[in-house]
């Protein structure tokens, strides 16, 4: 038995099949491989950059957390507040410049209005409304 | 049960309680519930039904009005939703948080029950209840949060 025939009683249609997909499935992952080749080598090369990204993030989550110091920033924010407060006209609601306030993305701004009433910068005018107090403003 | 021995702890030292017995406190103690505020949140608005009161304990607050009009509770023992106490229950103000903080809050009709169960109690807490509208009285109504 010679030829086609023979093929056929050895199972060779389907060995031929299966060596095909072996090799093609071998081929497409070193490709794959290959493709990607460039990303580690590049890890490689910035381990050390890495490596210390790692540390101080570990080093970021373990230390503790403190509230934000605003009387730091509180220059800056009243001249922000005042800027929203000119625009307001006084007397001001305190809803609507907190309203402003968190429209124009301002920082913290509950907070921040929370300071401001404490330094009396930001005083009732004992109608229920509020008055930008301008000699605080000039202090700060 | 160290909850409530924290939260009597607190309100002893508040104004509004300093009349009140061990076991008075023990009382309204039971009634009370501590809330973590964070700064921005809405405690109440306007128009809800006032079916709980709050004691402030560490938080600041903007308490605001329908025309515009607010005010600010900075103080220990400040009470956000005195509404709960007043017919139309219905909160007249909001109350918005300034700050991260913690107040008590309390169940307005639990507190009632108390109240009508125990007049001692009922007595003290009118008076104080007097007290803070003589000090701070309102122009209307609407000024009652």
């Amino acid at each position: 038995m010679t030829g086609i025939e023979a093929i056929t009683a050895h199972n060779g249609w389907a060995i031929s099949v299966v060596g095909v997909t072996i090799v093609f499935t071998g081929l497409t992952t070193l490709a794959l491989i290959i493709a990607q080749l460039h990303k580690v080598l590049d890890l490689w090369d910035q381990r050390s950059q890495l490596w210390q990204n790692f540390k101080n993030r570990t080093a970021t989550q373990t230390a503790p957390t403190y509230e934000i110091n605003l009387n730091q920033d509180i220059n800056e924010a009243a001249r922000q507040f005042k800027m929203v407060v000119d625009r307001l006209g006084q007397p001001f609601a305190l809803p609507k410049l907190l309203e402003f306030a968190e429209n124009c993305g301002l920082y913290r701004p509950c907070s921040t209005l929370n300071i401001l009433l404490q330094e009396k910068m930001i005083t009732p005018d004992g109608k229920g409304y509020y008055l930008w107090t301008t000699d605080k403003e000039s202090e700060a | 049960m160290e909850n409530n021995t924290l939260i009597s702890k607190e309100i002893k030292t508040m104004e509004l309680f300093s009349t009140f017995d061990p076991e008075e406190i023990e009382q309204i103690v039971e009634l009370m519930q501590p809330v973590k505020v964070t700064e921005g949140e809405c405690l109440i608005q306007i128009g809800q039904t006032a079916n709980l009161f709050y004691i402030n304990l560490n938080a600041h607050f903007m308490i605001s009005f329908k025309d515009g009009r607010a005010f600010t509770l900075h103080k220990k023992g400040d009470i956000i939703g005195m509404a709960t106490m007043l017919a139309p229950y219905q909160y007249k103000g909001a109350a918005v948080a300034l700050t991260n903080g913690d107040v008590l809050s309390i169940n307005g009709d639990d507190f009632l029950r108390l109240i009508q169960s125990n007049t001692n109690i009922g007595d003290k807490i009118m008076q104080k209840i007097k007290m803070i509208f003589k000090d701070h009285p309102p122009k209307d109504e609407k000024e009652v949060p």
